[in-house]
């Protein structure tokens, strides 16, 4: 691992059992990445690249290999998965998957109320993140429902990036919204990597996100391929 | 802390989904609430009720060996008994006179039971007092006998008085029920008993009539005696006065309508005195009409009479243990019954509160899976996941359980009513005809074989009142009702937990948060 390499992925493997028989969702995925990059994998539908970025996300576990997020073995006996979670990832997913009883604000002040951040540290941090993803005014107290696709994706990036952490990952993050929207999110997500030093790893359907990525991978039938610059 | 937070914030923004579990919860535990709050009732009633009846015992010569000894002396002719009786000795005489008595060694030996509380022991007999004359009674047969014109002398009845003994004056039944009062002098001890002082308690108007004041001194004639020791100087120490007559005295002089100021007292003939003294007058020394006992509750009842059994085994079925068990079942049984029914309601309606807190976290938690998942993916410990979940369960049982508790203030004696009522008259109206059933007298007399000692000789009007009150279920709020109200809450909660605890430690968010 290089002094700026905070994500190590290292010969990971996931099977998963099913009716027919195994699937091998992830097949000796190997790859590293940077402070402030943008890494992107694209692939079809059912090729493994959720399941990697679960796997990364400590979501999922898999069978063999290695993870090192900013140099700890997360995948060591005992490691606490959680504050791993809490501290080291953001999630931004394709659907969102915003709290919907509760408003904007909440929703990003729910990960620091977990960490147990003062109640006001927690509204003055997220009213500025909303406000830095361009949510503001009516909209903090705004329901996920009364919100469009776009303003609830912002908010779900303000949220991943509550607790400040060092990756963000983003399964889809323009799957569900339409070409110019899913173009705003994308420039957010790279600002965070060019302007805040996250490192950001996107997986999409979406090729033109390839133009933004520093690295791009191709993954088909659980084989991760780095696609040649 | 700040779990609990979510999970009051959850439950308030869910509140359309939330009211309708609340709703279905108040109404079965509303009934749950109703049922438990008339089995406290009842149970505390019945309690109530086991202190003043069920609770006494006396042992007394058994009706069937009366029966007996009634039908072998009416096969005899007078001039059978009348020779009977000439050729009797001095012990058979003795004999015959304490036959339908009981030994002092019994009694005092069944004293000695654990579960006995207090111990009396009561001797009745006629005495006859040649000073003094029953004007009242005198009074009544003369006009008996100016009606059938003939004639007839009555001194011998008219001197012919009831003795009551026992070991204590004040705790003499017709005083405890509150049939007789006294209203002057002081009763006699059970020291006075001890050394068999012979003093007396008179009654007002008998005294009146006698011109007897307390200090004065009456003859008696011991039974059977003859001769200068045959007599015993009593003391009188107090005197009484019978509530009915008290109450025909006011009514009579109340009514202006000219009526006679003097009122018939047909108990008036009573002197109460020690046991050992009436003894000494019945020439029946170590007998007693009955030994009479409070034990602590009616549930010793069974036991009381496996040790009588045991003590009375040699004289077979001479002597009977009679207990006050079917008055305490007459009051008691409606209201069981009325518990044993809530009970099953209280079973059912929490039976169904257990259903709808399972089904309802069920639906809730199958309808909130993906937030579950989205707080186990950015961070959230089982824990505080639980910990949510719980409170949000607590808050739906809590403002239902308070409505509940509200609800049951308003119906729980319509409901009380609902289970009581058919058996509730029944049992009043089996009380009052027993109270009043007989003329008054002595237990084991005729026509009073029902009545026990407690209850006093007549006029136990007090005692009838009471037992009809105590059939009535007063459903009212007690603080058990409200721990327990606590505890359905605590139960309630706990259950409803275990459907998100089972839930959230199984879950994987990965699979949920892939999901559309």
């Amino acid at each position: 691992m290089t002094e700026q390499e905070i994500l190590i992925v290292d010969d990971v493997s996931k099977t998963f059992q099913v009716k027919a028989g195994e699937v091998k969702a992830v097949d000796h995925a190997s790859f590293a990445a940077r402070h402030g990059s943008v890494t992107t994998i694209v692939g079809p539908s059912g090729s493994g690249k959720t399941t990697l970025l679960y796997v990364i996300g400590s979501l999922e576990k898999p069978e063999s290999g290695r993870i090192e997020v900013a140099g700890r073995d997360i995948l060591a006996p005992g490691a606490d998965l959680v504050s791993y979670r809490r501290e080291n990832i953001g999630f931004v997913f394709q659907f969102f998957n915003l709290v919907p009883t509760l408003t904007a604000l909440e929703n990003v002040m729910l990960p620091m109320d977990l960490d147990g951040i003062p109640p006001a540290e927690q509204r003055r941090r997220a009213t500025e993140l909303l406000e830095k993803m361009g949510v503001e005014g009516r909209l903090l107290k705004a329901h996920p429902n009364k919100m469009s696709g776009g303003e609830n994706q912002r908010v779900a990036i303000a949220r991943s990036l509550a607790n400040d952490p060092d990756i963000i990952l983003a399964d889809e993050p323009t799957g569900n919204l339409d070409t110019a929207t899913g173009r705003v999110v994308v420039e957010i997500l790279t600002g965070l990597a060019r302007k805040e030093g996250k490192c950001v790893l996107m997986v999409t359907h979406d090729e033109s996100i390839l133009e933004v990525s520093d690295r791009a991978f191709h993954m088909t039938d659980g084989i991760l391929g780095e696609i040649a610059a | 802390m700040r779990s609990f937070h979510r999970g009051f914030r959850s439950f308030r923004r869910n509140y359309a989904r939330n009211i309708v579990v609340v709703v279905l919860l108040f109404v079965c535990l509303t009934f749950s609430m109703s049922m438990l709050a008339v089995k406290l009732a009842a149970d505390n009633q019945v309690n109530t009720i086991k202190q003043e009846v069920g609770n006494y015992g006396e042992i007394e010569i058994s009706s069937a060996y009366q029966l007996k000894q009634f039908q072998a002396e009416r096969t005899k002719t007078a001039a059978e008994r009348q020779a009977e009786a000439r050729s009797m000795s001095t012990a058979q005489e003795q004999a015959n006179r304490v036959a339908d008595l009981v030994p002092e060694t019994l009694t005092d030996q069944f004293a000695k039971d654990n579960y006995v509380k207090t111990y009396d022991k009561v001797l009745q007999t006629n005495v006859t007092l040649s000073d003094i004359t029953n004007t009242s009674i005198q009074q009544l047969f003369q006009i008996r006998q100016g009606d059938s014109g003939g004639p007839g002398g009555t001194s011998s009845n008219t001197n012919s008085f009831t003795f009551a003994g026992n070991t204590d004056g004040s705790a003499a039944s017709d005083f405890t029920t509150g049939a007789k009062k006294l209203v002057s002098g002081k009763q006699f001890t059970y020291s006075d008993y001890q050394n068999a002082n012979p003093v007396v308690v008179i009654e007002k108007n008998l005294a009146s009539d006698n011109k007897l004041t307390v200090g004065d001194t009456i003859e008696a004639q011991i039974s059977g005696g003859s001769g200068s020791q045959s007599y015993v100087q009593l003391k009188v120490i107090g005197i009484y006065e019978t509530v009915q007559a008290q109450t025909q005295s006011g009514s009579s002089s109340g009514g202006g309508g000219g009526g006679s100021s003097q009122s018939f007292n047909p108990t008036g003939n009573t002197f109460y005195a020690p046991l050992s003294v009436v003894q000494k007058l019945n020439a029946t020394p170590g007998y007693v009409q009955l030994g009479s006992y409070y034990f602590d509750s009616v549930d010793d009842t069974a036991a009381l009479k496996v040790t009588f059994k045991k003590e009375t085994v040699t004289t077979s079925s001479k002597y009977q243990f009679a207990t006050d068990l079917s008055d305490y079942q007459t009051i008691a049984d409606p209201l069981l019954k009325a518990r044993n029914t809530s009970m099953i309601g209280l079973a059912g309606a929490l039976g169904a509160c257990a259903l709808i807190i399972l089904l309802a976290m069920v639906i809730i938690i199958s309808g909130r899976t993906r937030e579950l998942g989205i707080l186990k993916a950015i961070g959230s410990t089982d824990r505080q996941v639980i910990s949510q979940f719980a409170f949000e369960v607590v808050c739906i049982c809590l403002v239902a359980i308070i409505l509940a508790m509200g609800a049951t203030a308003l119906i729980g004696q319509s409901l009380g009513n609902w289970i009581l009522p058919k058996t509730t008259k029944t049992a009043t109206t089996q009380t009052q005809t027993q109270a009043q059933g007989g003329p008054p007298g002595m237990t084991g007399g005729p026509g009073t074989q029902n009545k026990l000692y407690k209850e006093g000789t007549s006029f136990n009007a007090a005692a009838s009142t009471q037992k009809t009150q105590a059939a009535k279920l007063n459903v009212v709020y007690r603080g058990p009702l409200f721990l327990y109200g606590i505890l359905i809450l605590l139960g309630l909660s706990l259950l409803g937990m275990a459907i998100p605890l089972v839930w959230i430690t199984r879950l994987r968010p990965a699979r949920v948060l892939s999901m559309e």
